[in-house]
């Protein structure tokens, strides 16, 4: 990222707005007032909206917004058995928007999130950030200690090897949140009054080797790059686990990223964090995620996939085989996770066949 | 890292290790920058390496205690172990490493000055580095609010609570506001970019995973890492420069790696106000920048046999490797493979338990 020797502090090239190729997908149950505050920064974009619980709620889209919205009975009519993959009662459900989406890029986050500011007091334009991480490189296999290498006033360090300058492609950008942290139920019932007040002013790539746990409230991903592996799994409704989709897609879409070339910057852009979920609701569906992480960390920390799974799904594929095979033994939840894995990527693919599959159809849109 | 329900600003205050902590500034010009340190500085024992013409009086402002050695110095103690400690090189700091008797360390240059924070405070750097090296690390999986165990900040929904203790904390890095420390093609492109930008964040440097560790505002746990730190053989009469702190940080990250130790980056700061001649530095790391790109797919890959359960032994293991794979590139790393023995020798001889040679110095205070 050289610049002329007259390095000055405003020659940024302006960030694409990338108004046509991509999507925000929200997940609701309840009302989408959140909106008219991300009004000036996403009505130039396309919504879809996926309407959790019962379909026969009506969920108002504040005026001037392009959207297409999906309650369970629009999931079920296009999925037919397939549905069987989305989660019921659980903002998991959102994946199915990634799977919908025509667009290259997705942007998704909840509707407990609004306009953050920065530290001078001006409101923070989150999707632009996430653009510019996703069209800038990453940097996995070296740490640069100042960070971004690619931000403006920034650059690689001494000593970082001149032939990991040019980077990999960014699959995946991954927010953080000020005001609520993203705690588990444990930690939210001995610090209920803890609130992230901490800026920090930096975007980094996650080492390759190195797993994180992915939040779903501020995420933007190159859904051509990725999109496949980016299923939130089987929570909610019928289900023994919630609070563990993001999480599991996280490590899943690691894993594979990691495997295939391609990077996962965190960092900026912040989000406001508004809602506090109720901790013993929360320990209620997390209870047996928090004993069986322990069991499904060491599981994707060795997951090995083989030279042959040269795309995103083969590699997903993959990976339900070993998820079947290794996690099943843990508890039987593993094994329908495996089987939705592969509903999932059929599904995907169903939908996005180059041969122009089942145009979608939704009298919700606008 | 359970606090109360009722959270405040309850901080525990971090100790101070006075007598815990060795500061160690290589020097060939002068120690003025002392002053500015002051407040922080002097209830800590200072150890001065002076490079260059040992003829020269580097004076010391009044205050400060403090021992200096300079090259008369280092070959007295040494003897014909002397050889691996750089001459004509900030290098030659890792003598200081050697010498003292503490357990911590806090190196720093004599270029880099007490930085703000953006609220205008003066950051205590060394007491920052004090919290990172007595908190626990966690390489094992990455903390989306970076160190879980700053006020304020925690693990996330997700992290595994086996993983939650961390392991001991080796090393602490710090960072530089003002002239950033770049190598020379990119300070010759970018002459006037000044790093600006505050990171308010400690985090750690995940396993398996290498850096470029710069020697400026640099902290470890002398007892645990200290051995490891050597910084190679730069200056006079040898083919390579600036590569003194790089090369000490692969060591010293592929054996904390191996051993279980962490290793964080991030805060401090410091302000570093000069910036070297980027056709000087050209000069001497122009070797480094093609040898580097040998050097890091070896420690990249290197692996360390089980019964390498010390830093010592991890040390002689890695100086054998770097004889059999680096020494093809060029022999100047047969040489340094020969100098990371000698330097685990001399440390071993001026360190061992037996309570070896008490160092013979007129000029400490």
């Amino acid at each position: 990222m050289a610049s002329a020797a007259t390095d000055t502090a405003t020659s940024v090239k302006p960030t694409p707005a990338l108004k046509d190729e991509l999507d925000i997908v929200i997940p609701t149950i309840r009302n989408l007032d959140f909106l008219e505050m991300w009004r000036p920064f996403f009505q130039p974009y396309h919504l879809i909206i996926v309407q959790d619980g019962d379909p026969t709620k009506n969920i108002n889209v504040p005026d001037g917004f392009d959207y297409e919205l999906y309650n369970r009975n629009d999931i079920n009519k296009i999925l037919g058995p397939k549905a069987s993959c989305i989660s019921f009662k659980d903002s998991a459900c959102r994946c199915f928007g990634y799977m919908v989406s025509k667009k290259k890029y997705i942007y998704t986050i909840d509707d407990d999130c609004f306009v953050a500011n920065d530290p001078s007091g001006k409101p923070i334009n989150a999707l632009e950030q996430h653009i510019k991480n996703l069209l800038s490189p990453s940097t996995p296999f070296f740490f640069n200690t100042l960070y971004d290498p690619y931000a403006d006033g920034a650059d690689f360090v001494r000593g970082y090897p001149f032939s990991l300058r040019e980077g990999i492609p960014t699959a995946v950008s991954h927010g953080l949140w000020l005001n609520i942290p993203d705690y588990d139920a444990p930690t939210q019932l001995v610090k209920p009054l803890e609130r992230n007040k901490r800026y920090v002013d930096a975007v980094l790539t996650i080492p390759k080797g190195t797993l994180f746990p992915m939040c779903g409230m501020n995420l933007a991903f190159d859904r051509d790059l990725i999109g496949p592996a980016m299923y939130f799994g089987l929570m909610g409704d019928g289900q023994p686990i919630g609070r563990y989709d993001d999480m599991w897609a996280g490590w899943c879409v690691k894993v594979i990223c990691d495997h295939l070339g391609l990077g996962v910057k965190t960092g900026l852009p912040y989000i406001w964090h508004s809602k506090a979920s109720n901790p013993f609701v929360n320990l209620r569906k997390e209870y047996k995620g928090i004993f069986w992480q322990e069991e499904i960390i060491p599981f994707f920390q060795t997951a090995v996939l083989p030279k042959d799974c040269t795309t995103v799904q083969k590699c997903y594929i993959e990976l339900s085989k070993q998820v079947k095979e290794k996690l099943g033994k843990v508890d039987p939840y593993f094994d329908k996770l495996a089987d939705a894995m592969v509903t999932w990527i059929d599904a995907w693919d169903e939908l996005n066949s180059t041969s122009g599959g089942a145009k979608l159809p939704n009298s919700r849109s606008k």
